[in-house]
């Protein structure tokens, strides 16, 4: 929403197909892959075959994950790394014999002598590490996807700025208002044990400043109307923390099938939002934005 | 004003009550002369045998087995279980719990409302959505569900910035307060959150919820 106007205005349609998961969103990473002219893929890396499968022989069986010393492995020699290998209560996951304390010290030789591409390859990194280094790189590497910087921890989408750019707006429903950025949150969880849907607004922004704007979101069909206002909070809190706080609009999940209409099987919520300025006035007991109790 | 007729457990609950606008309509006060009816609860009331069925008696559908026309009813509510009743399209209510920690589950108020020539109940309860400690408040009407649906209501709660408001459709009487109360079809509210619409100045952990609202006539 690009709306300069005295309010901004929009309604979102939430239903069952949006991916809501408790807790959080969470997608897929992507990476974006630079197109690759020659087919023959360990040529185009610049791997030699036996570094594919040295590489591949370093890959736990039961998590995939690279395995770093020290590396387990059973009386057949099947391997297993440490983590996997705390879990599963002293049985091979490859063929159930007893699994002792055998530590493969061979494989452990090899992985030294093994160079490997960053990851960040296809995203333009030509570097080449050592087994035992790479994952260091791989965390400050310069080529590597940024994440989603809005809510930071609680959505996992990583990649480039324009792939962000449309991620921010399609999936986290950024809306761009007063020369600001705001972002609508929409969440299924669990309020106790009952299930709630809840849906708030949060301004880029730090505390001080979002207190200048106010919001309301409205649901409702068949006579009845569900308004909630407030001050939209900052992106310094956490989404957890406004959730928890209960600081926007809750619906029961049977309300938000009501709203839903139909056989109330399905969830499909028209949700409307307005974002205005708040006008400056005094003498309101609690301030009116000036002094807020603790939302903890 | 205590209300000694409420569950013994809620004696502390209190509304204070402020009267908005004046009545629109007068209260229809003719005799109706009809048989007399007398509840196992040995209340007597009158029954017009030409009107529709009795209705039961709106205060705490279980423990009061009283039933009676419309008219009947609202003296009943007055008389026998002292309930309040306030003129006017618009109300505004406080509810004040010095402990709301230790309200129990199924708490409630009724308040009688007049307005329109006639007569509605709004209630306000303490419950438990599976665990989880909220309140409801949502309005009956008292008459019949056809005509029930000519009215809507708001409820409006609000404090520190924050304003949480429902519309709805009043529910016939014919439907019991626990029906209503269970389908959530009312302003429902965290106990969290009506504790941050408490809040003041001190540090008091009291409940202190203003509920405002009005009724008007659709059609």
């Amino acid at each position: 929403m690009d709306l300069d106007s005295m309010d901004c205005t929009s309604t979102i349609d939430v239903s069952d197909d949006e991916e809501i998961h408790q807790d959080c969103h969470s997608y897929a990473s992507v990476s974006k892959h630079h197109s690759n002219n020659n087919t023959n893929p360990n040529a185009a890396s610049g791997l030699l075959p036996t570094t594919t499968s040295v590489h591949e022989l370093l890959e736990c069986p039961v998590c995939t994950n690279s395995m770093y010393p020290p590396i387990h492995q059973c009386q057949s020699g099947h391997t297993l790394c440490s983590t996997c290998k705390n879990r599963v209560h002293n049985r091979c996951p490859t063929c159930r014999q007893e699994l002792g304390d055998i530590r493969c010290l061979a494989l452990e030789k090899v992985a030294e002598s093994l160079e490997l591409p960053c990851k960040y390859m296809s995203l333009g990194c030509p570097e080449i590490f050592p087994y035992y280094s790479k994952l260091n790189h791989e965390t400050v590497c310069d080529f590597r996807p940024y994440s989603c910087p809005y809510a930071g921890s609680d959505c996992s989408v990583m990649g480039d700025i324009p792939f962000l750019v449309a991620h921010l707006r399609d999936d986290h429903k950024v809306f761009y208002c007063y020369g600001e950025y705001f972002c609508l949150h929409f969440e299924a969880f669990q309020l106790g044990m009952a299930p709630v849907y809840m849906a708030f607004l949060r301004f880029m922004g730090d505390e001080t400043e979002a207190r200048n704007y106010n919001y309301s979101l409205e649901v409702g069909g068949y006579g009845r109307k569900l308004i909630w206002e407030g001050t939209p909070r900052s992106v310094r809190d956490s989404h957890r923390k406004v959730r928890d706080s209960h600081d926007g609009l809750i619906i029961q999940r049977n309300m938000a099938l009501f709203f839903s209409g139909g056989d109330r099987k399905e969830l499909k919520l028209r949700v409307t939002g307005r974002i205005w300025k708040e006008q400056q006035h005094s003498g309101e007991a609690g301030g009116g934005g000036a002094c807020i109790p603790n939302l903890s | 004003m205590n209300s000694s007729e409420m569950e013994p457990r809620i004696n502390h609950l209190q509304i204070e009550s402020q009267v908005h606008e004046l009545l629109d309509y007068p209260v229809c006060t003719n005799q109706i002369t009809s048989t007399i009816y007398q509840c196992s609860n040995d209340y007597t009331g009158e029954v017009n045998n030409d009107k529709e069925k009795p209705y039961n008696c709106p205060y705490s559908g279980s423990k009061c087995t009283a039933t009676g026309d419309i008219r009947w009813l609202l003296q009943h509510l007055r008389n026998d279980h002292h309930v309040e009743m306030h003129d006017g399209r618009s109300f505004s209510h406080r509810y004040v719990h010095h402990n709301p920690k230790h309200l129990h589950h199924a708490t409630w108020m009724l308040t009688l409302l007049d307005c329109y020539g006639r007569q509605f109940c709004l209630y306000f309860e303490a419950f438990h959505l599976k665990k989880t400690p909220m309140y409801i408040a949502y309005m009956q009407f008292m008459g019949d569900e056809k005509e029930a649906t000519s009215f809507s209501y708001t409820l409006e709660i609000s404090g520190h910035g924050r304003k949480m408001t429902w519309q709805g459709v009043p529910r016939s009487i014919r439907d019991s307060h626990k029906t209503v109360r269970d389908s959530q079809d009312g302003l429902i509210i965290t106990r969290k959150l009506a504790m941050f619409f408490s809040a003041d100045n001190t540090n008091s952990k009291e409940l202190k919820l203003k509920i405002s609202g009005r009724i008007w006539r659709e059609h």
